[in-house]
């Protein structure tokens, strides 16, 4: 403790630093009120004994002036005074005087005031720190939040690309949303979303949004089922959530057709479809254990299927919007809300949430608050680009033996091979349909001399292809030959399918037939094909596919 | 290449499902999916969602899983195709015996 003596007397200043020097404090001295404001410029001071008459400035003047210089922490200013009239105390207390200490001085009440005030001074101290403390933690915190904030926006971004389909409304209790509304389409076309709410609210509940939707989003691009997607985030959460956490959820897919939708239930109240009218059609129960609670081997899978069409729209929501209290403490609860559904036709998210805050009345939000209504509307596909075609005219050529024919199918890696040539990818599924074709057509009849007919015998189809295992375990001396061309002028692909058979005789002439399981694919691969020939002895064929 | 068989929560949709590629050596895997369909199922959904590659031994398999269920189930669905598996399946006028969705 630094102690700062003001006083224009010697005597005093000198028996004041005596006396408190005793008592182990650190005294400094001045002998006005300029000189002292000078010392408290210079270094902490932590009690300052002021003198009231002084020359050059005064207690009175004096006292203001350094309370101005320590605001934030409270340094006391303890008068020395031989005035005694009521007066002037109440002057000296105006002005900052914490104290009095009267002349002369007593050993023991000097004392006891000294240490009263240090005490404070010590208290203001210690809260100062804490307060700085606070302050830069609060910042932290702040900061961390409109980083995570950011985050969040960003993963949780292409909710709004869908409006015609999807209209929603999420409120979180706090800052943080620890309900997740999740969307997105698949290459084929389908339309998937999540509703989720996770344990609790806030932070804490809302970090598990970020895993999943990561998850979530990827499966999609891939165009994974729904029971997938459900058992892959269960798996997730179940590893990364701490055992009293959950998170109730609801994953539903409209087919790209608008026609079809397949929804995993769990742990969410109950969803409907609804139609035009707001009447509920169906109600969709939960059916499962919200996700992050089943191990995987555990979690339950099924699926629910129904039709839809493009009149009816299929509503989810979270418990909070049930469990709304108002202020006699009544839920909201599922009959309001089935009521309020049909109100009015097409009625909006907003319109939904603006009945349930009336009937809060100002009750505080418990919980969050998620609504989703998702319209059954067929959606157009986003187109993929075409990736551009190589301009490189590419050769390949295999000679497949007698061994290679009997202990591979090769097709396929040979379509994984071609389709790395830029552009081709996108054909993938036809290259594959006409080398297969072709391909086993090769084996099957020029070969191995199989006949087609016993695929339209009971069981025929198993049959035939025992037959052919057969026979190709005994396959000695054959050859096949498999050359492609890909052609960058022509942007075509040309194959030339060739065998060491003794030739046989294509059955395309029969056309399509839907009653028999067989003669289909060369017709198919007739059709796929802008050209296929045939050499006189059978034993090849060429075709060229065009890919523009 | 790879099968997997689900049924819905009621029962009542037996879902097959293809991954990478259909054709002739899933052709015991495929019958077995649905060898012992039971009553309750009314509905099988051939989800070919991430089917790649088909060929005409796989329309075969779906005609004879057609011969064989019969009148025993209400419809079969063949879901989630993607453009060129679709085309193939019109091309071979599947639309006519199948619901394609």
């Amino acid at each position: 403790m630094r102690i700062l003596v003001v006083d224009d007397q010697k005597l005093n200043r000198d028996l004041l630093k005596i006396m408190l020097e005793q008592q182990h404090y650190d005294v400094v001295t001045a002998c006005n009120g300029i000189e002292a404001l000078e010392v408290l410029d210079s270094g902490p001071v932590d009690i300052v004994l002021l003198d009231v008459i002084m020359p050059e400035m005064d207690g009175y003047e004096t006292a203001p002036k350094i309370k101005q210089r320590s605001k934030d922490v409270y340094l006391p200013i303890i008068f020395i005074t031989s005035l005694d009239d009521k007066e002037s105390f109440e002057r000296c207390l105006a002005l900052g005087g914490d104290d009095f200490i009267h002349k002369p001085f007593d050993k023991i009440i000097l004392t006891a005031k000294i240490k009263a005030h240090s005490r404070t001074r010590k208290l203001s101290l210690e809260a100062q720190k804490q307060n700085r403390l606070l302050e830069y933690h609060n910042n932290q915190t702040e900061r961390e939040h409109d980083i995570v904030e950011h985050i969040f926006n960003n993963a949780l971004e292409n909710q709004h690309d869908f409006p015609d389909n999807i209209d929603f409304h999420l409120s979180p209790a706090s800052m943080f949303n620890g309900d997740v509304f999740l969307v997105a389409q698949s290459p084929i076309g389908s339309l998937y979303c999540m509703l989720g709410d996770f344990t609790g609210h806030g932070l804490a509940a809302a970090v598990g949004a970020l895993p999943t939707s990561k998850v979530f989003y990827t499966m999609v691009n891939k165009g994974m089922a729904v029971s997938d997607i459900a058992n892959e985030i269960n798996t997730l959460l179940v590893k990364l959530l701490p055992g009293n956490m959950f998170c109730a959820a609801t994953i539903i897919e409209l087919s790209s057709s608008g026609k079809s939708v397949s929804a995993w239930l769990g742990g969410l109240p109950d969803a409907y479809v609804i139609n035009q009218h707001g009447n509920v059609l169906k109600t969709l129960e939960s059916q499962h254990m919200a996700l992050g609670i089943l191990e995987t081997h555990e979690f339950e899978r099924e699926l629910i299927h129904f039709e839809v069409d493009s009149t009816m729209r299929v509503v989810l929501a979270t418990d909070g919007i049930i469990e709304t209290t108002n202020d006699k403490e009544e839920y909201f609860g599922e009959h309001r809300f089935i009521d309020l559904l049909a109100e009015k036709p097409s009625i909006s998210c907003d319109d939904i949430i603006h009945h349930v805050t009336h009937f809060a009345q100002g009750e505080k939000q418990q919980d969050d608050l998620s609504i989703v209504l998702f319209n059954c509307l067929q959606i157009p596909q986003q187109k993929g680009e075409q990736e551009s075609y190589s301009p490189l005219p590419f050769n390949m050529s295999l000679s497949l033996n007698s061994t290679q024919i009997k202990t591979t199918d090769p097709v396929l890696e040979i379509v994984d091979v071609l389709t790395r040539i830029s552009g081709l990818r996108a054909h993938r599924s036809d290259i594959f349909l006409l080398l297969s074709e072709a391909y086993n057509n090769a084996v099957d009849h020029g070969l191995l001399g199989l006949d087609s007919d016993i695929k339209n015998q009971e069981d025929g189809f198993l049959e035939f292809y025992q037959q052919r295992e057969a026979a190709l375990n005994s396959l000695q001396g054959a050859m096949i030959i498999v050359d492609m061309r890909y052609c960058p002028t022509s942007l075509c692909l040309y194959f030339t399918i060739c065998d060491s058979g003794n030739g046989h005789k294509s059955s395309a002439s029969d056309g399509m037939s839907l009653s028999r399981e067989h003669g289909r694919g060369i017709s198919l691969l007739e059709e796929i094909a802008e050209h296929v020939t045939y050499n006189a002895s059978g034993n090849q064929i060429e075709m060229c596919y065009k890919l523009t | 290449m790879s099968l997997s068989k689900a049924l819905s929560s009621d029962g009542k949709i037996l879902t097959i499902q293809i991954k990478g590629k259909f054709d002739f050596n899933l052709v015991q895997l495929f019958r077995q999916a649905y060898a012992d369909i039971g009553n309750s199922t009314d509905k099988v959904e051939i989800d070919l969602r991430e089917t790649d590659y088909m060929d005409s031994s796989a329309l075969g398999m779906l005609l004879n899983m057609k011969k064989t269920l019969g009148s025993s189930v209400d419809s079969i669905r063949i879901s989630n195709c993607q453009p060129q598996l679709k085309k193939i399946l019109q091309i071979s006028r599947f639309d006519k015996k199948f619901d394609i969705d």
